[in-house]
Parts: C-alpha cells; structure tokens; sequence
C-alpha cells in the first residue's frame, strides 16, 4: 500500500504496489525496461522548492527518489505510467483548481527531464482511480470506482 | 509542525459539538424525523492519516464539498455512503442517482454546511461564508485526499472535526467533516482566546 505522499519499490515477483483511490493526486509507476523491478509513488502536489513531509508529497522530489530506489534495486533503463491526476471538483473559483492537471504536468516535466517515456497514461478527467503495479508481468492497471480493473501497461514473460 | 493542547482540541470539540448539533437540527426539520448526533471527535493527523480517517479509502460514496471563505478559510466535507444516501433521498421523497437525488443531496449539504458554519461564526464573532456546494461520487480516498490537497502546500497535518448524524429509526448515517487551514485554526482558537 503506497499511501498519500508515500513510495515504495519492488522487485519480488509476487508483490504488487497499490495507491488506492487517487483524485487530484498521481500515481508515477516506473519500471526497469528489461527487468521487473518497479516503483510506485503516491505524489499529492506539483512543486515545493525545499522538501518537506513525506518524500513523494511534492512531484519534484518525487520523481528523483523513486528513480534513485529503483536504481537501488538494480534498474538501469526506466519507463514509466501515469495514473490519476484528475479534476475531482469544479468550482469555479481558482483555489485548488486542477491541481491534478498541474500535477500531471509536473511529473511529466521531471520524467522528461531526466529522460524517461511515459509508455501509458490514465490521467486527467473528473473520476478517482486506484492504480496497482504488480512485478509479475511489470503490469500496471487502473480502476475507477465500482468499475473494473484496466490494465494500461504489461510485457510479456520473456 | 503545530501542535495542539488537549485544552485547545477539547474548545475545537466543542466547536464542532454545537455547529453539528444545529445541522442536525435543520436535518430533522427537514426530514420531520429526530436526528441522533455522536460525540464529535477533533484530531490532527498527518495527511495519510487523515485520508483513511474517513472510512475505506476505496468504498464509495458520494461527497458534498463546501469551500469556506472569509475571516478562515476551511472545507466542510459531507460524505454519504451509498446505502444511507438511498435511504436519505427516500425520505426526502427523491430518486436516489438521479439528477433530481443529486441535486437534492446537494442541498442537504448546502444546509447544513450552513447551519454547521453560522453557529461557529455566532460563536467566535467571525464573519464566515460558505460557497455553493459541490457534489460528487467517486472512492472516499479520492474525495478526501482532493479535499486535502488543496490546502497542502504548507502543512503536513489536518485537523479533522468529524461528527456523525443518524436519522432515528433509520440505518442512515451520514459523516461531517469540517477541515481547517491551520491559519484557520489559529483564528478560532484566538477567539475563544486559547491561541
């Protein structure tokens, strides 16, 4: 279970990392090209110019340390998925306004920076979405609520 | 990181006891059935926390949002789960998911937002309003943490003042949650001078 703000890695093939019900926050997954190890942060704003509270509050810290903990792991080659960052409330005022549309562009700036492709996204729209990244098989899946699990993004057993 | 005195969450407490005890009141002239309300709990929680204080962050349920401008800024935050949502629009005589049960559950929250934020305003002599309500269903985590995020820029802890409302002889439940900004917290602690 990734909760708000938090990460976790994995590379055991019978784990599976879960941020259950993702609004306006967004779900980076990242993955080894070849081999399956993954990541998951749970990342809940867009930018902060120092850190503080959990490490994956804010998606310029974010990205990085769950980079590093992959890498830890033994990645070399990273990609990624992208889930959530939807627009929960439409209030016309711009307080809190599409904080997961700037999100969404936050964590796609810093994956482009330090060069990694989003191979699939559900971001974006009004729905929660609960976002699982199983190790077996590297697959990714989204679910909205009372829907059924998609999965966005998986490779075949080599 | 602020940290409160029991002293201060008890004068919170009872902020909330009295803001819910007159939404419960307009709820049972609404519905022209007594309401029962539980003893309201005031805690801070880091934000993780806070997102699973409010039940299964993957059930659903549907969420009234009401943005509270003015001398504080805070949320009020009315959660329905689905089953207590059908029995509520059934009393009220409207089609639960319909249009018509949406809007309707609207303005229940909008009431008693309402009643809730003007007898904190009376209490502490601030002048508070609340905006017009949003409604929506989605998974109570994606609610929650939605509601939080918007004032997380600079904290890392919520001060949640949850009360329960239960429409007597009914299974219905419904849970209020009013969500301060800490400058916001300040602000009614200093009125009722324990800043």
């Amino acid at each position: 279970m990734v909760r708000m703000g938090e990460l976790a890695v994995s590379a055991s093939a019978d784990e599976v990392l879960v941020s259950i019900g993702l609004g306006s926050c967004i779900g980076v997954a990242l993955f080894d090209v070849r081999r399956p190890i993954v990541g998951l942060a749970h990342v809940m704003l867009p930018a902060a110019e120092a850190p503080s509270g959990p490490v994956a509050k804010f998606a310029n810290f974010a990205v990085p340390a769950l980079v590093e903990e992959v890498k830890e792991l033994g990645a070399t080659r990273l990609e990624a998925v992208l889930v959530g960052g939807a627009q929960m409330f439409s209030f016309s005022r711009e307080d809190g306004a599409n904080i997961g549309a700037r999100n969404d562009g936050a964590v796609r700036e810093e994956l482009d920076r330090l060069r990694i492709p989003v191979r699939a996204a559900a971001t974006g729209g009004s729905r929660g979405r609960t976002v699982r990244v199983y190790v077996d098989g590297v697959r990714v899946t989204a679910r909205e609520v009372a829907g059924a699990e998609q999965q966005l993004y998986g490779r075949e057993a080599p | 990181m602020p940290q409160y005195t029991d002293l201060q969450l008890d004068a919170l407490r009872e902020l909330a006891n009295i803001g819910s005890g007159n939404a419960g009141t307009a709820l049972s002239a609404m519905l022209g059935q007594p309401v029962d309300i539980s003893v309201p709990a005031a805690s801070t929680l880091p934000l993780a926390d806070a997102v699973e204080a409010a039940g299964d962050p993957e059930s659903p349920a549907t969420g009234v949002v009401l943005p509270i401008c003015g001398d504080i800024e805070a949320t009020v935050l009315l959660l329905f789960p689905p089953e207590d949502e059908r029995i509520l629009s059934t009393l009220l005589g409207v089609e639960p998911g319909t249009e018509d049960g949406c809007s309707a559950l609207g303005e229940i929250g909008n009431i008693l937002g309402c009643s809730y934020v003007n007898s904190l305003a009376e209490m502490t002599g601030l002048s508070i309003e609340p905006r017009p309500p949003v409604t929506v269903a989605d998974m109570v985590g994606a609610i929650m943490s939605s509601v939080l995020a918007v004032r997380a820029d600079s904290t890392n802890l919520a001060l949640l003042m949850d009360s329960r409302l239960m429409v007597e002889g009914q299974a219905c439940e419904l849970t209020f949650l009013l969500l301060p900004s800490l400058e916001g917290i300040d602000e009614l602690l200093g009125r009722l001078g324990l800043g």
